[in-house]
């Protein structure tokens, strides 16, 4: 049996139920590494390349804190996960392509990288193949790898239903696999509706947010994230606009805001970008249009970055919520 | 008796105290330096008020905004805590009824407020940078040894504004270096900052919005009679700098004070004499986990009272 890591940051938040399930149907044990502290982006920012966006950094970090504690670190090289709709010229983020190549550069004493290459668009198989590529390197027989196929099928299923029930990654994960089978339905009293969109490991990583999601919370915020919405909901989006983005997340956050735009009873959306993102220079601006463009929505953008203090954050997040308040109150 | 409502604005360079009455009258301010102690500028900055007050005026609520808002809310026993923000809006609708433009620039910060019909429907703050801001102002004066009082003034003289990379603070002074060397005249190369100053907010902090006059231009630096031109000139209108353009925050949090505290009824004010009361601060590092929180722990006269920084709650008490 070995031990197989996965950082908690970057694409962990849509894919770990799958590959967690995975790997441990092989038998596998999965070393997951813990939500973002100081200690870990401290190392990130040491040891990755000085030009890298925060959560690329991040996840250096991540890795690092991993290293001397498992057998193989999952690092698969993101190129395309999409299986519906027109996929264009769409691949991830040109950071995510090079990620493996990126960390075994920065990073001294790794163990074996896992770093498969994920381009679903090739096929209808193509998770399939991955999953084959991947149990082989771990020396594992054809039968054991489909069986392990299905089964990571079966839990991807239910998380993707759980997000559909408003249910962040977070939840819907411990759900899934802390048997939390209790966590309250988010319809506690509710104040505000606000869509929060943005990259998933900007969003759900309280630690870079300062903990926004938390804050809104408390407020009485009711929140919503494009990761809520099922692929077709978001294609219908896709065809609202000339053209569409070149990366998948930044596509993903952009089909979701513009769905929130125009969806009945959302006060307002929250765009949480990160510092130094190439995509996002574009992103932003593009969200700050159409939502002048669609319904006047307000929209508030949060850049967050390695010295995001908490205050910056909580001081546009009130004025934000006054703003919704006086201006509902006025109506 | 005649009520007073107190509005208590704490921001990185200064700290401005003003009381107000029914009618939104100023009654008394003082716009004092924080110099990095905020709770004991806070503290003699209200003796200071308190002595100024007409007799009769009795606190009748206590508002507290600005960076340090929190902090300083427990000092005073204020009814309201808001952000600078809506403190800013409510001020400025209050004194100007169709402001639709509200440009304020502070020390550290500086930012871009549109109103329509009296609501708040956008806003920004500037994010990582400085350029735009007061601090950038006072920096350069201070190597051109004027005084920031007379630094607009400067301005006002120049016939050739020269043109000043704007966009960083730190090009900006390379660049203004550069231009003295040319031999280029102190007031042009004044004049050249503050439209360099304009244009990075206008690229910055007012990027894609919609700027309708009225245009309130306020915060400390709106002092600088050389910024207003260069708003005016840039804006193509006339920027309207209200008569209290550096205690805006504070009476917008005066405002807020009088609707908090009428409609519960009362008021949390400590009074005016707390100069004699031993405010005090310390700060451990958390061992609990990774993240090594600073926790901030705040005491009156020896008496914990509040605590706060910590990410996970587990040292929390009474935080706002």
């Amino acid at each position: 049996m070995s031990k197989i890591g996965i950082p908690r940051t970057l694409a962990y938040f849509i894919y770990f139920p799958f590959w967690k399930t995975f790997f441990e149907a092989l038998g596998q044990e999965v070393v997951v590494s813990p939500p973002t502290t100081r200690e870990i982006m401290d190392i990130g920012v040491r040891e990755a390349v000085n030009d890298a966006c925060i959560p690329i950094k991040l996840y250096h970090g991540h890795v690092a804190y991993l290293a001397d504690k498992v057998d193989y670190i999952f690092c698969p090289r993101l190129v395309s996960v999409r299986k519906h709709g027109d996929f264009g010229t769409e691949t991830f983020c040109p950071k995510f392509l090079g990620l493996p190549d990126m960390v075994r550069l920065a990073l001294n004493n790794l163990p074996e990288i896992i770093d498969e290459r994920v381009d679903l668009k090739k096929g209808k198989d193509e998770l399939l193949k991955v999953c084959a590529r991947v149990g082989e390197t771990l020396g594992q027989s054809g039968t054991e790898i489909k069986r392990a196929f299905k089964q990571a099928m079966k839990v991807d299923g239910r998380f993707k239903q759980l997000l559909y029930q408003n249910y962040t990654p977070v939840e819907a994960m411990a759900m899934i696999f802390d048997q939390q089978e209790h966590i309250p339905p988010p319809r506690q009293e509710t104040d505000l509706k606000i869509a929060v969109v943005g990259y998933p490991y900007a969003i759900y990583d309280a630690y870079i947010n300062a903990g926004i999601l938390k804050l809104l919370q408390k407020e009485k915020v009711r929140v919503y994230t494009q990761d809520m919405l099922s692929d077709k909901t978001m294609n219908r989006q896709a065809r609202t606009l000339p053209k569409s983005m070149f990366w998948y997340f930044s596509n993903r956050a952009v089909y979701g805001a513009l769905h929130f735009m125009q969806e009945k009873g959302i006060d307002g959306i929250i765009h949480i970008t990160a510092f130094a993102c190439g995509p996002d220079s574009i992103v932003d601006r593009l969200l700050e249009i159409e939502s002048r463009r669609r319904n006047h929505i307000p929209y508030l953008a949060i850049a967050v970055d390695e010295h995001t203090g908490e205050a910056g954050i909580r001081t546009r997040v009130e004025a934000f919520l006054d703003m919704l308040r006086f201006r509902r109150d006025k109506a | 008796m005649i009520k007073g409502y107190l509005g208590v604005d704490v921001g990185s360079v200064s700290t401005n105290l003003v009381v107000i009455d029914e009618g939104e009258r100023l009654l008394a301010e003082q716009y004092l330096r924080t110099n990095g102690k905020p709770i004991q500028t806070v503290q003699e900055g209200l003796y200071a008020i308190g002595q100024e007050l007409p007799a009769g005026v009795q606190i009748a609520g206590a508002g507290a905004t600005g960076s340090a808002r929190y902090l300083i809310s427990l000092i005073i026993g204020a009814d309201i805590v808001k952000n600078e923000i809506t403190a800013h809006a409510i001020a400025s609708s209050a004194m100007t009824e169709d402001v639709k433009t509200i440009i304020e620039i502070g020390g550290q910060d500086s930012k871009i407020i549109i109103l329509r019909d009296g609501v708040v429907i956008d806003f920004a703050m500037n994010t990582v940078c400085a350029a735009g801001t007061g601090s950038f102002l006072d920096q350069q004066a201070s190597r051109l040894c004027i005084p920031i009082e007379e630094f607009g003034d400067y301005a006002l003289k120049a016939k050739n504004p020269v043109r000043i990379a704007g966009r960083c603070a730190v090009f900006a002074e390379s660049d203004m270096i550069h231009k003295q060397q040319l031999g280029y005249n102190t007031e042009d190369i004044i004049a050249g900052l503050c439209e360099a100053l304009v244009r990075n907010y206008m690229n910055n902090v007012g990027k894609g919005k919609e700027i309708l006059a009225p245009v309130m231009f306020q915060g400390g630096v709106a002092a600088n009679h050389g910024l207003v031109q260069a708003f005016n000139k840039y804006l193509e209108l006339d920027v309207i700098v209200p008569r209290h353009h550096g205690v805006m925050g504070a009476i917008g949090a005066a405002i807020l004070a009088r609707e908090t505290s009428r409609k519960k009824g009362g008021t949390g004010f400590k009074g005016f004499n707390i100069k004699e009361i031993n405010f005090k601060t310390s700060s451990f590092e958390c061992k609990g986990c990774s993240n090594a929180c600073e926790v901030v722990q705040f005491y009156e006269n020896n008496e914990l009272l509040a605590r706060w920084g910590d990410r996970c709650g587990k040292w929390e008490i009474n935080a706002v």
